[in-house]
């Protein structure tokens, strides 16, 4: 019998999707000759939002850009408030974000492999993930009182020192952390159920890979040492060792491989952090609210994510608003132009498996 | 690399911004020549974004776009300032793929037509007829006041000064009258 030309949506409501969006399918029997990424189903408009807010008024905003990992929004405003206005930051406060930041990252590749273990079936790993995710996000709730949007790194610094004990018990998580990792080897990464579902699926072209702008794991997958915390240095990562994981095939396990050795080198920095923690200052004497004004000017700042390079655009006008911000982070190239790329000639039970290895939020595609 | 662009391009507005970031303006005519000349050049091959901002009181957009060298060591931000009112300009879509979705994404919230980009279709909005939601004459109360309505049952949706004026002014007189009802009772009557 021969096979007919069928359209379907994968999501927006679909335990495969990664968060609200659909992507719709031309298929042939199972195999996918057609792939469209659809959004819109959010409607948030943060960027049309923080037009007319000021300073502390935006920051609460920002950090709902992305569920997974605010924090990398809340350091690239800072770090963008911080070049337009020359704000300082000290050092103390530098390591501090570091910490949250790689605190973040690990949060956020739990998360990650909740997601990407769900899509072949092995649901286990994903409650595992999820309860050592928790682990994270009550140190979170500790430090600044929220488990999810911390509003936590504010232009100047940081809003609050750290508690006393804090840093003992960042130790002792790493600790488990690193017995911990080991049995996600077992349960997943090595697990025959993945591997033969995520060799040779999703392979990107390493040629295309930085001419197009990917980022992230997709780029590390293909061999390609990219990471911004060593190619254009922010906060102290130029004082702190560490290696950019890479792989050559390009695959969803390679980008799977890579995702795993960050856990382990995210350890390795919040050790150094918790060693090297100065004292000192947290927070720069900043203006009143209303007195907090952004010159004429603009700029670009960035950081790495647990997904990629995460930047921001910010302009200034001389008045207490800010005029212009947008987010780029790697979901509008990773989820229109890479995947709708990727997923022709591939199966449609892969379709959730390669999404989830991209790292696609669409929150940050509806800005 | 500096002062082959501004020979080249008659062009002093070159800013160091950062140790890893510069920014060049240069007119609309000539931006798609410097870009082939630093990528050609200088190996700034990425196109990391296309940024818009709407200075609407100049009466132009000014248009960013922020590209790495391969090495993601450097990046240049190009700026060209286009008319807000006959908002076009050429697409970047056929020497950079990922361009064809910024250009998507700013010709739908902006109203830009990047001529020779052919997949300007909607990306997140559905059946807009209205200002482009992203131009600061686009308000977005005013949009929603005149075009929805508060589903029933929602009805204390109301405007936070409003209700709080409202609140302050009932416990006033409810402190007034409990006050006077004290007195009442002390007087005896």
């Amino acid at each position: 019998m021969e096979n007919k030309h069928i359209t379907i949506f994968h999501g927006p409501q679909h335990p495969g999707i990664t968060g609200n969006m659909s992507v719709e399918l031309d298929l042939i029997g199972e195999t996918i000759q057609k792939a469209t990424t659809h959004v819109g189903y959010l409607h948030r408009g943060f960027e049309k939002l923080i037009e007319r807010r000021t300073v502390i008024q935006a920051f609460t905003i920002v950090c709902r850009i992305c569920v997974p990992e605010p924090d990398p929004n809340e350091a690239n405003f800072a770090m963008a408030v911080e070049e337009l206005t020359g704000l300082e930051v000290s050092p103390r406060a530098q390591y501090i974000r570091v910490m949250v930041l790689e605190l973040s990252r690990l949060a956020a590749q739990f998360l990650w492999m909740a997601g990407q273990s769900g899509s072949v079936g092995l649901y286990a790993v994903g409650q595992w993930a999820i309860a050592d995710r928790d682990l994270i996000l009550d140190l979170f709730e500790e430090l600044t009182g929220a488990r999810v949007y911390h509003m936590y790194i504010y232009p100047g610094g940081v809003r609050r020192d750290l508690p006393e004990g804090f840093l003992q018990k960042v130790q002792k998580l790493l600790i488990y952390m690193k017995k911990r990792l080991l049995d996600y080897d077992d349960i997943f990464i090595n697990n025959a159920s993945f591997k033969n579902r995520a060799i040779g699926v999703g392979v990107v072209n390493k040629d295309e890979a930085i001419q197009n702008a990917y980022v992230g794991q997709v780029l590390r997958g293909c061999g390609i040492k990219a990471d911004v915390r060593k190619d254009a240095p922010y906060l102290v990562y130029n004082e702190l060792d560490f290696e950019v994981p890479t792989q050559e095939a390009g695959d969803v396990y390679a980008r799977a491989l890579v995702r795993r050795a960050e856990m382990d080198q995210s350890v390795h920095i919040l050790e150094q952090v918790i060693a090297k923690m100065p004292e000192g200052e947290i927070m720069n004497k900043l203006p009143t609210h209303r007195k907090f004004k952004l010159p004429r000017d603009d700029t670009w700042v960035k950081v790495e994510s647990a997904r990629g390079e995460f930047a921001y655009y910010m302009a200034g006008d001389g008045s207490e608003n800010i005029r212009r911000m947008q987010v780029r982070g790697p979901s509008l190239v990773h989820g229109f132009t890479l995947l709708e790329k990727l997923l022709v000639g591939q199966e449609l039970s892969d379709v959730a498996l390669i999404m989830n290895s991209l790292g696609i939020c669409p929150p940050e595609i509806e800005r | 690399m500096f002062d082959a662009i501004k020979n080249q391009f008659a062009t002093d507005d070159i800013l160091i911004k950062r140790a890893d970031l510069y920014k060049v303006n240069v007119t609309r005519q000539r931006v798609f020549e410097l870009i082939t000349f630093i990528g050609n050049n200088y190996n700034y091959k990425t196109l990391n974004a296309i940024t818009c901002t709407d200075w609407i009181e100049e009466g132009h957009f000014a248009l960013t776009y922020i590209i790495s060298t391969l090495d993601r060591k450097s990046t240049i931000m190009v700026q060209t300032m286009i008319n807000r009112e006959e908002a076009h300009i050429d697409s970047l879509s056929k020497e950079f793929i990922q361009a064809e979705i910024f250009e998507r994404d700013l010709a739908e919230m902006y109203g830009i037509n990047f001529i020779g980009n052919d997949n300007l279709k909607e990306l997140s909005l559905e059946n807009w007829i209205h200002t482009p939601p992203l131009r600061r004459e686009f308000d977005t109360l005013e949009f929603v006041n005149n075009n929805l309505t508060f589903r029933e049952g929602r009805e204390d949706n109301l405007d936070v000064k409003v209700e709080m004026k409202r609140i302050r002014a009932e416990k006033k007189a409810a402190k007034e009258a409990a006050k006077k009802l004290e007195e009442e009772v002390k007087d005896g009557k």
